[in-house]
């Protein structure tokens, strides 16, 4: 054995010189915790700007809802002579329309009280046609 | 029960302010600081009488000052007026928001001619007292009297002997 | 009547064609997308860049035999694809683009419910299979999606609390200082997230599970049927991106410059939908337990906790919305 012509291939003397198999990762960017402030940061002036947004929706939405405090005595007077007016109007037509029955009350209230009842949208409308009521009732609604 | 009353139309005839509504939502603050007094005139005597033929007179007094209100626009301030509402007209939904600049002119317009102040935020929603010389009315809900007071009871009122007989768990 | 043809017919029908359209384009852009990413080229024979081949593929689809299997139960297999097209193309009408079809009032709860319909367009396929592949991949895409709308709904309280209406349109004025993302950004990633499981996609596209269940719930669909269920899909993750887009970067539904704003909107859209094909080169499939662990022990408690803190803060500062 000793003898052998045979060079074996051997590490050197004292061994391979250290290398580095460690796992690499180089640092770039930003630290983790910089970057958990920078986003708690992001979102602490998100709720601030959101915050003021929505203060000033409120005052849009009071402003808004002011038009409608001071336009609502005109609407309810105009509202109050229109009902009048329909149900004269329908008191005329039943007084024609029923002037072969005998018996026959017109303007007749349903109700077993003299305080006054504001007359349904549908008894307003019997005598006209169909679209006027539909679109006294759908007309004017701007979603489903 | 007797037919209600029902005034005929010739008593409801009035000039009525036919104008659209981007034209109402244009002027309603200032609509609502000049007519405040009939308004509020009006509203009152709606929530006191609770009957819409009672207050006719005070509605038609709603409409004289409206249809004032709108005449002296048109006389006065007719354009940046037009302007104003046109843009409304044409924003989705009516908002306010969307014509700052054209309701800025007609402010302006309407302070210079008119004298006009716009209403402040708020000034509008405040609870307010009107003074009215108009009676308050008596039983507006037409209620039947309240029934007598049952009469007080004679005799000696003792428990009963032997508890309460609506149930059974009394001893 | 012209109108009302108009209305209730021509309307809903082009939106259906452009959806469709749209669809159809992002089969194609994925495909394109994917290959880029891959370094190789994706279609481009058929047309010009491969414009057609989308059309080439539909044709080929619809032209090849549907198989119908003979143990099947035959009127819940053709109509659950049938259904599940019809419900991915309703969920568009309340959609802000920036006009919708129905101005629903509610429409965002209509969105979800009808998102939940499409859970038994896959359950009663898979189960009208009569194949146990069929049957085992339909009760896992079930039950990934009903846990995903849970966080879901959740999330979208949240922004609701910020927005103050269920409307959609009321985000794009709620968002005209800020934009949601900004505001609520880890609930952003999470919707992001589940809307990516919510639509079956990689990295949560465990129904599709090529080794373990051949191709899932549709497993026995071919030809017509199978295009449904495929239109359906892309026309939810098309969708769930323009969801995104409005509930969390919204922008001015400008009064008068409505136009921009459909291509603004559309343009998010895209964005969005790219990157969800870049997660799907990206990324490897979750495992299932890791797929529901993540919804129901992270993001949920996660969501719950802010929920909780959005009412706070919003109270307590007086950043309550104007309640319409």
């Amino acid at each position: 054995m000793s003898g052998s012509k045979v060079k074996q291939d051997m590490p050197p003397t004292g061994g391979y010189a250290p290398f580095d198999y460690k796992r690499n990762l180089p640092k770039r960017g930003l630290s983790g915790y910089s970057m958990f402030g920078i986003g708690i940061g992001v979102m602490l002036v998100g709720y601030w700007r959101m915050f003021n947004w929505n203060r000033e929706r409120r005052r849009f939405e009071m402003e808004e809802l002011e038009t409608r405090i001071a336009l609502m005595p005109l609407m309810q007077a105009e509202l109050d002579r229109s009902t009048l007016r329909m149900l004269r109007e329908n008191l005329e037509e039943e007084a024609i329309l029923m002037k072969d029955v005998p018996d026959w009350k017109v303007g007749e209230s349903v109700f077993h009280t003299d305080r006054w009842v504001t007359p349904l949208t549908e008894e307003l409308f019997n005598l006209r046609p169909r679209e006027e009521l539909l679109h006294q009732k759908y007309g004017f609604a701007w979603y489903v | 029960m007797p037919a209600p009353e029902i005034p005929t139309l010739q008593e409801l005839k009035v000039d009525e302010v036919s104008v659209s509504s981007a034209v109402l939502k244009a002027a309603a603050h200032h609509y609502g600081s000049q007519c405040d007094k009939p308004n509020k005139e009006f509203m009152l005597c709606r929530w006191e009488e609770k009957d819409p033929r009672k207050c006719l007179e005070e509605g038609r007094k709603v409409n004289e000052c409206a249809v004032n209100f709108f005449r002296q626009i048109k006389g006065n301030c007719a354009e940046p007026f037009t302007e104003y509402w046109t843009c409304l007209d044409y924003s989705k939904l009516l908002e306010l928001r969307h014509c700052r600049k054209q309701q800025h002119a007609f402010d302006n317009c309407v302070l210079d001619k008119l004298g006009w102040k716009r209403p402040d935020l708020g000034e509008l929603s405040k609870v307010t007292k009107v003074s009215t010389s108009r009676a308050i009315p008596e039983n507006p809900y037409h209620s039947r009297p309240r029934p007598e007071p049952n009469p007080v009871i004679e005799g000696k009122l003792e428990p009963a002997k032997h508890g309460s007989r609506h149930f059974f768990w009394n001893w | 009547m012209s109108h009302q043809i108009l209305l209730y017919i021509i309307n809903p029908l082009l939106m259906a064609v452009f959806v469709l359209l749209a669809v159809a384009l992002l089969t194609l852009i994925e495909r394109k997308v994917l290959g880029y990413m891959q370094l190789r080229k994706g279609p481009n024979i058929v047309g010009p860049y491969g414009l057609v081949q989308p059309i080439a593929d539909g044709v080929k689809l619809f032209l090849k035999e549907p198989v119908w299997p003979s143990t099947s139960s035959p009127l819940l297999f053709l109509a659950m694809p049938t259904i599940a097209l019809a419900l991915a193309l309703i969920l568009w009408v309340p959609m802000p683009m920036p006009s919708p079809l129905a101005n629903l009032n509610l429409g965002l709860l209509f969105i979800l419910a009808f998102s939940s319909l499409a859970v038994y367009s896959i359950l009663g396929s898979g189960w009208a299979s009569n194949s146990k592949y069929a049957l085992i991949g339909a009760l896992r895409a079930v039950a990934q999606t009903i846990s995903y709308e849970v966080s879901l709904g959740l999330i979208l309280l949240n922004t609701i609390l910020f927005t103050g209406g269920f409307t959609l349109q009321v985000f794009s004025t709620a968002q005209e200082n800020t934009w949601l993302v900004f505001t609520m950004w880890p609930l952003a990633t999470m919707w992001y997230v589940s809307t990516l499981a919510e639509t079956n996609r990689a990295p949560f596209d465990l129904t599709e599970g090529e080794s373990e269940l051949v191709s899932g719930f549709n497993i026995e669909y071919s030809g017509g049927p199978f295009a449904l269920f495929f239109l359906a899909e892309y026309a939810n993750i098309i969708l769930m991106n323009m969801l995104s887009a409005i509930l969390f970067m919204s922008t001015n539904l400008l009064y008068n410059n409505l136009n921009n704003e459909t291509m603004v909107i559309m343009i998010k859209t895209t964005l969005l939908s790219m990157v969800f094909l870049w997660v799907r080169t990206s990324y490897p499939r979750f495992r299932y337990d890791q797929l529901m662990h993540l919804v129901w022990k992270n993001i949920l408690p996660i969501t719950m906790a802010f929920l909780m803190w959005h009412q706070a803060i919003l109270v307590s500062f007086a950043g309550l919305p104007p309640q319409i």
